[in-house]
């Protein structure tokens, strides 16, 4: 299984402890991922300002990783919903498409985008491509008694137009499912499919973190020990921006926030340090001693037995 | 077959409307004057009337009256010139479905009647089940309660007590409610903000947001054993909540009596003449929504009819009431472009699509508001964030620029390096002419 990794601008400069998980979750488990060089901004920020724009840069990707021969595995929900939009836009629509073409000095006939290439979010490859029976088989160690909250943000599923109905986007289960195959629980809470705020981050502070804010109270009501979640940007919201919203509105949060491939890292045995956990800006610890203590329990448990 | 009756002094129009209605497949009789508009009228039935405004003898005007007051549920579309927008908007006063402005291509014709068309299909379906459900008419909004256009309700019990609900729009939109959670006896609540949580099909939150300010006095007890009630008696043991209030006679400001939101809406910013608050008559544009639709993800925005589920959906709208995509949407219909584009919360959208994906109607909001904000991107109105972000992009390719420093302590971290310089984005924005745009 090998895919071109669309990294875009978030992950590779403010969630390495993602990009880093990825990586060595993917080398885990048997995905060979390639880094392209002509992979950039995947045009979402330029979605608001310059339609043409976007979809210029977006298939300036698309034709990278269909000039490679590859499928595309996207870490950012946002980059995601680009770049799978764009591509099925250009498919199905000539006219467009040869315009685009033109305006990149590319040859007409050569590129079928979403005819040719499929672009997925990481969490679906792993959910869909490779599923939880291949994943199983490779745990090495159950995160049994650990309780997260699953966060799903808003890219992944929506619009659900642009996804051919993969899971369901106001009850989605993937993430949920996926979390289970590690033996933690993963727990259903108000608010769930709520939005992090972070498209409104740079416009409006205020209003960002408020809405951040909605989903840590519940989260922290649940009792969950962390969040867990698939995107740089609901990490920046939630992880990066806890302590400042934790002080806005005179409250201590305190809570873990894991990209999902460090949790299935930990799960498959990989160490901590290789899955970013020093980079998480709230820390793990008490939650990662917890999960080896447990799992050296274990371990003695089948040498006495 | 539904039947379109046109009526304009020139026959060239006639000739134009009469070609494109027809290819639509709608039967279309026309006519050069309102005299023998009304003898056609009165011989046979129309679904749908698109008059001039300007009519040699009676006007359009007066037709549309005579027309409203003898059958009032057929839908009139006025045709006018620029210099008679104001006197179109009287017309809608008056009771007319839309207009639309000379020069009109054969979609904006065609959008338009299909709206129409649309419209008139829906209330004869809703008559028919209502007549065999012996049911009340849909959207039967008590004349004797007072509304927040959000959807909730308020009754009036005691000076100083008021009864508090939702309505049927809401209600009908939504589908079946299966439950509702009420915060307890003593919460304070808020207008405006959000008092209740009911839960529609497929788990599906809504925000109900209070139409008054003040203190729960009493929860409906039955209504949480039991949420059906808000189904089948939504006005009655439906109620939700009995509130104190604190200062109701300001806050019935905000509220309206049981009329169509639309009225609403042309009450208050046109026939109040808001005009602090709100645009001038003669700052209208007719045209914004037909800008609107040709912008790609534009293309829906006719078919919003008001439900506000898009409102009481939004998260940014739960946090401040300056932004409102019913409102928006509603602004862009009635043409008030120049405030739309001019102002702050155009841009406060988190495109988090949860509007999107429960609009009963498609409209996909989350676009049509890109939309427009690319359409204020091209007349001079970029908010100062994405005028940096185009030039973080133009200068690196990304939004962060990375250096060897950063590859650096990427390659400590065992992450492989990435390029570094100035990357493609410069010169597809050179090329689709986005640099200057910005510079205008
Ligand atoms: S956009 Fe959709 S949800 Fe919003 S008011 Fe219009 S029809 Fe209703
Ligand atoms: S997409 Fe924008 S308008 Fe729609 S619900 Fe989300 S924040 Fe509100």
């Amino acid at each position: 299984m090998k895919y071109a990794l669309f990294l875009g601008c978030t992950a590779p400069t403010k969630a390495r402890n993602y990009e880093l998980s990825t990586r060595r979750v993917a080398e885990a488990i048997g995905i060979e991922l390639i880094d392209l060089p002509e992979f950039e901004c995947c045009g979402f920020p330029v979605k608001s300002v310059h339609y043409e724009s976007f979809i210029l840069i977006a298939a300036r990707n698309l034709i990278a990783a269909e000039d490679a021969g590859l499928n595309i595995c996207v870490l950012c929900s946002a980059c995601a919903g680009t770049l799978v939009e764009v591509s099925r836009y250009l498919a199905s629509n000539d006219k467009a498409r040869q315009k685009v073409l033109s305006k990149l000095g590319k040859e007409d006939g050569k590129y079928g985008f979403a005819q040719n290439i499929k672009v997925k979010h990481l969490i679906r490859i792993l959910h869909e491509d490779l599923g939880s029976e291949k994943i199983s088989s490779k745990i090495k160690r159950k995160l049994s008694g650990i309780t997260v909250a699953p966060h799903y943000g808003c890219h992944y599923l929506k619009p659900s137009d642009i996804y051919d109905n993969y899971d369901d986007s106001e009850n989605p289960h993937s993430l949920d499912e996926l979390i289970e195959i590690t033996a933690a629980k993963s727990i259903d809470y108000l608010e769930k499919e709520h939005c992090c705020g972070a498209g409104v981050l740079a416009i409006n502070e205020d209003i960002a973190l408020s809405i951040a804010q909605k989903k840590l109270d519940s989260v922290k009501v649940s009792g969950a020990d962390a969040i867990v979640l698939m995107c740089p940007f609901c990490g920046a919201m939630y992880d990066e921006n806890q302590k400042r919203i934790g002080t806005k509105f005179q409250t201590s949060y305190n809570l873990p926030v894991l990209y999902y491939p460090q949790l299935l890292g930990l799960a498959l045995g990989i160490n901590r340090k290789l899955l970013g956990f020093n980079l998480n800006k709230v820390k793990a610890d008490s939650l990662l001693e917890r999960i080896e203590t447990k799992s050296m329990q274990n371990e003695q448990c089948k040498f006495s037995s | 077959m539904s039947c379109i009756l046109v009526v304009d002094d020139e026959p060239v129009v006639l000739d134009g409307c009469e070609a494109t209605l027809t290819k639509t497949g709608y039967e279309v009789e026309t006519t050069l004057n309102a005299e023998e508009a009304l003898d056609k009228i009165e011989a046979g039935r129309y679904d749908a009337i698109v008059t001039d405004l300007k009519l040699p003898g009676l006007s359009g005007i007066q037709l549309l009256k005579i027309v409203k007051d003898k059958e009032p549920e057929t839908d009139i579309i006025m045709i006018t010139g620029y210099a008679t927008v104001q006197t179109a908007v009287e017309a809608m006063k008056l009771g007319a479905f839309d207009y639309i402005s000379k020069p009109f291509t054969p979609d904006e014709l065609r959008s338009v009647v299909d709206r129409a068309i649309e419209r008139r299909r829906l209330l004869r379906e809703e008559r028919l089940r209502a007549t065999k459900n012996r049911v009340a008419f849909e959207y039967n909004m008590p004349a004797d309660l007072y509304y927040l256009p959000e959807h909730s309700w308020v009754k009036v019990v005691t000076e100083n007590t008021v009864d508090i609900g939702i309505d049927d729009v809401f209600q009908k939109t939504i589908g079946v409610i299966t439950d509702i959670k009420i915060p307890s006896k003593d919460t304070i609540i808020e207008q405006g903000n959000p008092c209740a949580e009911i839960y529609g099909a497929a788990g599906r939150v809504y925000k109900l947001l209070a139409p008054v300010n003040g203190q729960i006095a009493e929860v409906n007890e039955l209504l949480k054993k039991d949420s059906s009630l808000l189904n089948s008696d939504p006005y009655g043991k439906g109620w939700i909540a009995r509130i104190r209030t604190s200062d109701f006679a300001k806050e019935l400001a905000n509220l309206l009596s049981g009329d169509a939101m639309i009225r609403w809406w042309l009450r208050r910013e046109i026939v109040e003449r808001k005009t602090d608050r709100y645009v001038q008559i003669s700052a209208l544009n007719p045209n914004f929504k037909h800008e609107i639709a040709r912008e790609p993800g534009g293309e829906n925005i006719k078919v919003c009819f008001g439900c506000g589920i898009c409102t009481a959906t939004c998260p940014v709208r739960e946090i401040d009431s300056k932004y409102n995509p019913r409102k928006i949407i509603r602004m862009a219909l009635l043409g008030m472009k120049e405030r739309i584009l001019k102002s702050d919360f155009i841009w406060l959208c988190s495109t988090c699509y949860a509007c999107t994906e429960r609009c009963p109607q498609d409209v996909k909001f989350t676009n049509i508001v890109n939309a427009i904000k690319n359409i204020a991107v091209k007349e001079g109105y970029t908010h100062p964030v994405f005028t940096a972000q185009v030039d973080l992009l133009a200068k690196h390719g990304r939004l962060y620029e990375i250096d060897e420093f950063d590859n650096r302590r990427r390659e400590k971290l065992g992450l492989p390096k990435l390029w570094t310089g100035e990357g493609s984005a410069a010169k597809i924005f050179e090329t689709s002419g986005l640099l200057d745009i910005l510079k205008k």
